[in-house]
């Protein structure tokens, strides 16, 4: 994943509190995962209550920012396409859902289970060590590694340059 | 004012099922509306009706705004706030001291109207730069057969001859203030009048009799 910033409107200093810190880290989870993944996860929640759309899935474009070296001058790095939605329970709770690409069974249970996460009774069995979200950190982690071990692979040592940090 | 402050989501409603084609028949019946001052245009049942504002009134302002344009609440109706915030992006205004910079206006109660001067007029290079009213009345009927509103012959461009209106929920005043603003042509003030689904469009061009 190339070091982009997501979080630009946040970008003037104002530290997210910490429920929406911890929302916004299950929410990059959920964007990440594979239907399936997703499917299992709502498998685990079997009383989840009906909901409507606030906003039906809709896929657009969405400019994608980024830093030189993570923190330099913002460049606009081109444009993505987005399908995001948002649905309401019949408790009030909001959820939504934001994935790369035009899958909208992907956003819709990406925002089904964001609603589930924040109702403590589900929370407690998706975010256990051993519940799906833990399965899908673990798979991108294996991922990452497994790409960074190629990339590694392929290193050349230029003796003649000094190597910059 | 800016109403920093997130609203309240639990009081979202959905917006437009099909948000691309109800907009643009929304922006049609307005446009039909404000081309033919005196004729009441529906602009469908696209809404669920709510107790804050008329389903015209909502339909027009989640077609018509977006985050480039500042929408003045008259008073602070969470479900239809949080609607425009979610829906829309539009900066939301309120209190007297906005009343200049606001491109939109909602007036839900019409009787406490704000001085029409207090609003933006544009100017004569830039009449565009002026306020959009959108005022929901009790009462909005063609022909002068109805009770309860003031009668109103229309005079102007996009008018045959005249038309015949009765709307209810504002007094000769707000009529004859209206009146006063004419001379600062092209400069001006736009009327959208809602009541239930139909709107009734009163541009600055549109001379306006109490009978």
């Amino acid at each position: 994943m190339p070091n982009t910033s997501s979080n630009t409107a946040r970008d003037d200093g104002d530290a997210a509190p910490p429920a929406r810190a911890a929302r916004a880290k299950w929410l990059a989870l959920l964007a990440r995962a594979t239907r399936d993944e997703l499917d299992d996860a709502i498998a685990l929640c079997p009383d989840a209550p009906d909901f409507v759309w606030l906003r039906a899935p809709q896929t657009g474009l969405v400019l994608v920012q980024g830093r030189v070296g993570g923190n330099g001058d913002r460049f606009n790095l081109g444009e993505t396409t987005v399908t995001r939605c948002t649905l309401r329970q019949q408790d009030g709770v909001v959820g939504t859902g934001y994935v790369l690409g035009r899958d909208a069974e992907r956003a819709a249970r990406v925002a089904r289970l964001d609603a589930l996460m924040q109702m403590p009774r589900h929370h407690d069995v998706l975010a256990s060590g051993t519940g799906p979200l833990a399965t899908i950190a673990g798979r991108l982690a294996a991922t990452v590694a497994q790409h960074d071990a190629d990339t590694a692979a392929s290193r050349v040592e230029f003796f003649t340059m000094v190597r910059e940090a | 004012m800016l109403m920093a402050s997130i609203p309240d989501w639990s009081q979202l409603q959905p917006g437009f099922a099909d948000p691309v084609h109800d907009a643009q028949g929304v922006f049609r019946a307005v446009l039909d509306a404000l081309a033919r001052p005196g004729r009441l245009r529906s602009v469908g049942s696209r809404l669920a009706p709510n107790e804050e504002a008329s389903i015209a009134a909502r339909a027009t302002l989640l077609a018509l705004a977006d985050a480039t344009t500042s929408v003045w609440l008259q008073f602070p109706l969470p479900e239809v706030a949080s609607a425009l915030r979610f829906h829309t992006g539009a900066p939301l205004l309120s209190g007297e001291s906005d009343l200049a910079t606001a491109q939109f206006v909602l007036l839900t109660d019409p009787a406490r109207c704000p001085a029409l001067e207090r609003f933006a007029f544009g100017t004569a290079e830039s009449p565009e730069h002026s306020a959009t009213l959108i005022v929901d009345v009790p009462m909005l009927a063609t022909d002068h057969t109805g009770t309860g509103g003031l009668h109103l012959r229309l005079r102007g461009p996009g008018i045959a001859t005249h038309a015949d209106v009765t709307v209810g929920g504002l007094d000769t005043a707000f009529w004859q203030a209206r009146a006063a603003l004419a001379p600062r042509f092209p400069a001006g003030l736009d009327l959208l009048i809602a009541s239930g689904d139909t709107v009734l469009g009163l541009p600055r061009t549109t001379h306006v009799e109490v009978c």
